[in-house]
């Protein structure tokens, strides 16, 4: 219930930030006054254009042959016309028509393409009210997410292994990290500790009960054995700034570099809440940031622009995304057990009506 | 639902988001006005300015925020400058077409008989033009600064942003209080400097007091 007003009041901050991110927005000169001229708003609904005419998996009529939507062809062999993805639409961020795993495998990977795409918060409280009310079919949510479970989801199966290894990495600026080797040592044991369990438990008491991120963070370090370096302490007299994204997540793992680090005496500057991949990355690169929590998979993805490098095999992932960080003079620290991918939900009275458990069932033939 | 400890406990943090957010809006305001008076004076000289100058102006004012801190970061960083780089070219179009339409408005029997009096060009502009056109430069004024108050909040993504920050932190946490908090108080600044200047322009412009705005 809490939750419900809450978003609903933050869906108008967000409309409100969505509406400035054009530039103006309502500006209005007062009477007497040359009018000013309101540029278009940004329309935070991108429709794929194309739907109708085109809905992305290829008919049987034109094999599409060599196509490398062909592979993605929905498995119910005699579909033909709309898929059933055509007529509902999805919640998702506003990067999601570009991202691999997002719009851009749907369609290659299951031949699916939605009437619309509205944009919404990365994961956050907009997107559950939005699927909660019937404000989209489906949602785009993170599997870590404990409102899955709360609100009684029903996370779609991933049958053809669209997400694949995106499990949190520490990435870090390479001159950092060669000039204080250590952190590496300080902060990889944590990350061998945050298992799927901790890391929704964190997530719970963060984003249900409310508490600070912080807050949690510190518990969960001392109930885990963090001490408080004595005497000699490795980060005496250096500085590391630790950035975060705008997601309760990010600020989580934020919070857990910047305690480990603080207890053993660095001087942490918290750069948090700060906006998506386009902007993180190049503050990584511009020494703005030096350490941020990142998802392997996606972030490989991001950083070689989509060549699908990345695999479901954590380790050879990680390997991949070091090689790619190089040349941007950043690198990755241990992954955790834990992930965090893209998770499709819907609620269980659209999953009822559409028979819906898996992806794939999406793209059925439209009723 | 307003969790009045929160606030009592973060005085100093919400204290200090409002001074960002005040420190944001007074110098893009300021530097606006500085660059946007300075242009509007050389299209009064040279009248053909007016397009290139609005056109540019304009086009700064549709660039999406997003895409204009991801190119400057890797130049100007998480800063204060790439912050007010966006805030300043926001607020270009609506003081530039305000100043330009305030001296468009004096009316020609009054230039001229500025000039029969034998005023000089400058002291025409300066004493008799200025002051008549002061009216609609207020106005512009506060439109420029009211909407910077509410776009302060787009500087959030690289980490600015003073009471925006605030209530993106509040949406991601889904805290109620940081939000009402925010929102309260940057309403609350809006209307207060809009009436300062509104008071500021009627203390300037005494022989308007009584009339139109």
């Amino acid at each position: 219930m809490r939750l419900n007003r809450m978003a609903a009041f933050g869906a108008s901050v967000l409309v409100l930030l969505s509406a400035c991110t054009t530039g103006g927005g309502g500006a209005q000169a007062p009477a007497g006054t040359t009018p000013v001229q309101v540029p278009p708003v940004a329309t935070d609904t991108i429709s794929p254009g194309a739907t109708q005419t085109d809905p992305g998996a290829p008919t049987p009529s034109s094999p599409a042959a060599g196509s490398p939507a062909a592979s993605g062809s929905p498995s119910g062999g005699g579909a033909s016309g709309p898929t059933l993805a055509s007529t509902l639409v999805l919640g998702a961020p506003p990067e999601c028509p570009e991202r691999p795993f997002c719009a851009v495998g749907l369609r290659k990977k299951y031949g699916i393409e939605f009437k619309e795409i509205r944009a919404l918060d990365p994961g956050g409280p907009l997107t559950v009210a939005a699927v909660e009310k019937g404000q989209v079919d489906v949602g785009l949510l993170f599997t870590s997410d404990p409102a899955i479970a709360i609100k009684g989801f029903v996370l779609l199966e991933d049958d053809k292994q669209l997400q694949l290894s995106d499990n949190l990495i520490p990435v870090i600026r390479r001159e950092v990290l060669d000039a204080s080797p250590e952190i590496a040592d300080l902060i990889n044991p944590w990350m061998a500790k945050l298992t799927q369990e901790e890391l929704t438990e964190l997530n719970r008491r963060v984003s249900i009960d409310q508490e600070a991120p912080a807050d949690v963070v510190e518990e969960w370090l001392a109930e885990n054995g963090l001490q408080q370096a004595q005497g000699e302490a490795p980060g005496q007299g250096k500085r590391v700034v630790v950035g975060s994204t705008n997601f309760y997540e990010q600020e989580i793992l934020g919070e857990i570099f910047a305690q480990v680090l603080e207890a053993n005496a660095y001087d942490v500057d918290r750069r948090f809440n700060l906006g998506n991949r386009e902007i993180v990355f190049p503050a990584l690169q511009a020494g703005e940031i030096d350490l941020l929590a990142e998802y392997i998979a996606t972030a490989l993805e991001f950083v070689n622009k989509g060549k699908g490098e990345a695999s479901a095999d954590p380790a050879a992932t990680a390997q991949k995304f070091r090689q790619r960080l190089e040349p941007l003079r950043l690198t990755a620290l241990d992954y955790a057990p834990a992930t965090d991918q893209n998770g499709f939900v819907v609620t269980q009275e659209t999953a009822r009506k559409y028979d819906l458990s898996k992806l794939s069932d999406l793209a059925r033939p439209a009723p | 639902m307003i969790r009045w400890d929160w606030i009592g406990r973060n005085l100093d943090d919400i204290a200090e988001s409002l001074a960002e957010h005040l420190t944001l809006t007074v110098i893009a305001v300021l530097v606006g006005f500085a660059l946007s008076f300075a242009a509007s004076l050389l299209i009064h000289r040279r009248r053909w300015l007016y397009a290139p100058f609005t056109s540019v102006s304009g086009f700064l004012y549709t660039i999406p925020s997003l895409a204009l801190f991801a190119f400057l970061v890797p130049f100007t960083g998480l800063s204060l400058l790439t912050a007010e780089i966006g805030l300043v070219s926001y607020t270009l179009l609506i003081l530039i077409r305000n100043t330009v339409a305030g001296l468009d408005g004096v009316p020609a029997e009054v230039r001229e008989a500025a000039d029969g009096m034998g005023y000089s060009r400058s002291q025409r502009l300066w004493r008799v033009e200025l002051p008549l056109a002061l009216p609609v430069i207020v106005a512009g004024l506060r439109i420029a600064t009211v909407t910077t108050i509410g776009l302060v909040m787009v500087t959030a993504l690289i980490g600015q942003g003073g009471l925006g920050q605030l209530m993106l932190r509040g949406f991601n946490r889904q805290f109620p209080t940081m939000i009402y908090v925010g929102f309260v108080l940057s309403v609350a600044l809006a209307v207060i400097a809009d009436a300062a200047l509104l008071l500021a322009q009627r203390a300037l412009t005494p022989w308007s007091r009584g009339g139109v705005r």
